[in-house]
């Protein structure tokens, strides 16, 4: 039987989720008010007094603020986002076509750079102040530093201009898919690589391990059996902040590589003054943050029952 | 704690201060120096590669598109990413560390609707929240550090506010309410003292992440505008030429790396040094 307190704890975070859901939708909602006009920032430049009111009026931008808060959050309830002004679509329709290649690029590098990430700290961990430690340490630092859409650039220049080894974007192919994940993951494989060096390091100095190999397990059944799970812990619940980096990442590598994902369509629409697939975007985006820190909360009760009783 | 230097620690610190000083000094003394106009280039000396010569002007990292020196260009572009980041990352300090110190001290519904207001902030994804602002209210200069400074606030006041937890209970804060403080002067005098500290090497460690984002704004072309360079629109305009002058995607990513580096660097440091002094 699941007890009480575990219950309550799952209860409370997923009620903590609905309230920043809620709190988003204020933000993004309000955002588009912040020129007081939300019908002019909309048109184009060139459109006339005449035809900004026309739009005003369709859009019901005349009505009190709050009676339009509570036509956009009912239609978010029920999902509908809005209509985008450019495709006269709806914008969730919009987005849920282009879901599936941000979520390909997405889980790709997520998948790479994790496992290298987590083969590279076990071992930086290990052979703490080594030579591999000191080159591994190296590469993380570095990877962190570079922004991804400079690092993508370069790939593109190397690999794809001077060598012609990699086509330098578009989609369909597995070998389009390779330099996109490779940038996006960069970062990722860093922050993983110090997290489990770190949190490993600490774990291999608990007297548990010491009486481990005082029994005589050895050296690689310490780490696996013994340290591994208690220090992925806190890498564990960092992973939700990581989220949102890679998210952040997924906008730019995307446009880069002519990749047709979410961000790309963000930045389009920006462009285009598309506002309403803008808040959709961003509205999307939290959500998804929202429900994998759930997830992580949940996963963080199943791996440290301290907590469950 | 024996006071010995180990060697690789101090490699570490020594190698923050000589980016940052660098790039300090790049963004500083190059446009206060440097000859060539950076906003205004020679037609007949476009896309010269590093260390070529044109008449009398060496251009040591090149040129553009439009024959503008790369290094006039780099050096004012670094000096208004850095202004843009130091002043928004002000901006969130202040309000993190005053939101947090009152949720902190007050607590009931203030610290709820506070740190539920953090967690919203958070759940946004920074890029995208920052393009839809930039993109309703234009993409000035002012625009851009107030829209940077004002989402950057929630990790600050996480830290504040957990301190302030902390050292409400000391005795000293209830001799000081004993003697008749108040609360405001409380935590003015006797709270905020002891957060500096703390907040300053959060501040180390967040100002890599403002300073990628600051970039990928100007890469994406929603940031400060050209011909007014940045590290971030160098990069975004020199893309279409990347093909004949690499150089223009090149140098201004060292630029943005080697700042990275220095901070993380000095930010580990600052966290260690608190570390074994608290030990």
């Amino acid at each position: 039987m699941i007890p009480v307190k575990a219950l309550s704890f799952v209860a409370g975070r997923a009620l903590q989720g609905i309230v920043v859901m809620f709190g988003v939708s204020v933000i993004v909602f309000f955002a588009l008010f912040l020129t007081g006009d939300p019908a002019a920032v909309m048109m184009p430049p060139s459109a006339t007094r005449a035809e900004i009111d026309a739009f005003r009026e369709a859009m019901g931008f005349n009505d009190p603020i709050w009676v339009q808060y509570g036509r956009f959050l009912g239609g978010v309830l029920q999902g509908e986002l809005g209509i985008s002004l450019r495709y006269r679509r709806p914008a969730l329709d919009l987005l849920l076509e282009r879901l599936p290649a941000t979520a390909l690029l997405a889980c790709t590098a997520l998948l790479w750079s994790s496992l290298l990430g987590l083969v590279l700290g076990i071992i930086s961990a290990v052979r703490k102040n080594s030579a591999i430690d000191f080159v591994i340490r190296v590469i993380s630092l570095l990877g962190q530093a570079v922004p991804v859409f400079w690092l993508a650039l370069i790939m593109i220049i190397v690999f794809a201009l001077k060598l012609r080894w990699m086509p330098s974007g578009g989609i369909g192919t597995a070998k389009q898919l390779v330099m996109p994940s490779l940038a996006l993951g960069a970062y990722y494989l860093s922050a993983m690589t110090r997290l489990v060096r770190a949190s490993l390091i600490e774990v291999l100095g608990e007297n548990y391990i010491r009486t481990a190999r005082a029994k005589g397990v050895s050296n690689w059944r310490v780490v696996v059996h013994h340290a591994l799970r208690n220090a992925l812990i806190p890498v564990v619940t960092v992973q939700g902040m990581y989220f949102a980096a890679l998210l952040g990442g997924a906008v730019v590598t995307e446009i880069i590589f002519a990749w047709p994902g979410i961000g790309r369509l963000a930045v389009d629409s920006i462009q285009n003054q598309d506002f309403p697939v803008v808040q959709a975007v961003v509205l999307f985006a939290a959500f998804v943050f929202v429900v994998v820190n759930f997830l992580v909360d949940v996963a963080y009760l199943w791996l440290n029952p301290r907590i469950r009783l | 704690m024996p006071r010995f230097w180990n060697v690789s620690r101090n490699a570490d610190v020594a190698l923050a201060v000589l980016l940052l000083t660098a790039v300090a000094l790049l963004s500083v003394l190059v446009p206060l120096s440097w000859p060539p106009d950076p906003l205004r280039g020679v037609l007949t000396a476009t896309f010269q590669p590093p260390f070529s010569v044109v008449g009398e002007q060496v251009h040591p990292l090149g040129t553009d598109q439009l024959g503008r020196d790369l290094l006039a260009r780099l050096a004012l572009g670094t000096a208004i990413s850095l202004g843009i980041v130091l002043v928004a990352e002000i901006i969130s300090v202040v309000l993190g560390t005053t939101l947090g110190m009152i949720a902190g001290y007050f607590g009931g519904w203030v610290d709820v609707v506070i740190m539920r207001a953090v967690d919203v902030q958070l759940a946004i994804p920074f890029i995208l929240l920052i393009l839809l602002i930039v993109a309703v209210v234009g993409p000035g200069i002012g625009n851009l550090v107030v829209v940077l400074g004002v989402t950057g606030w929630a990790v600050f006041a996480r830290v504040a506010r957990a301190k302030t937890l902390e050292i409400r209970e000391l005795e000293y804060i209830d001799a000081a309410r004993a003697i008749g403080m108040s609360k405001f002067a409380i935590i003015r005098r006797h709270i905020l003292p002891n957060i500096v500290g703390p907040q300053t090497v959060l501040l180390t460690l967040d100002l890599p992440r403002l300073i990628i984002l600051e970039a990928s704004i100007g890469f994406l072309g929603l940031g400060v505008q050209p011909p007014t360079p940045t590290l971030g629109n160098l990069i975004g305009e020199g893309r279409a030429f990347m093909l004949i002058a690499n150089w223009l995607v090149l140098y201004p990513g060292i630029v943005i790396g080697a700042l990275v580096i220095g901070c993380n660097l000095l930010g580990d440091w600052l966290v260690r040094r608190a570390d074994s002094r608290a030990a």
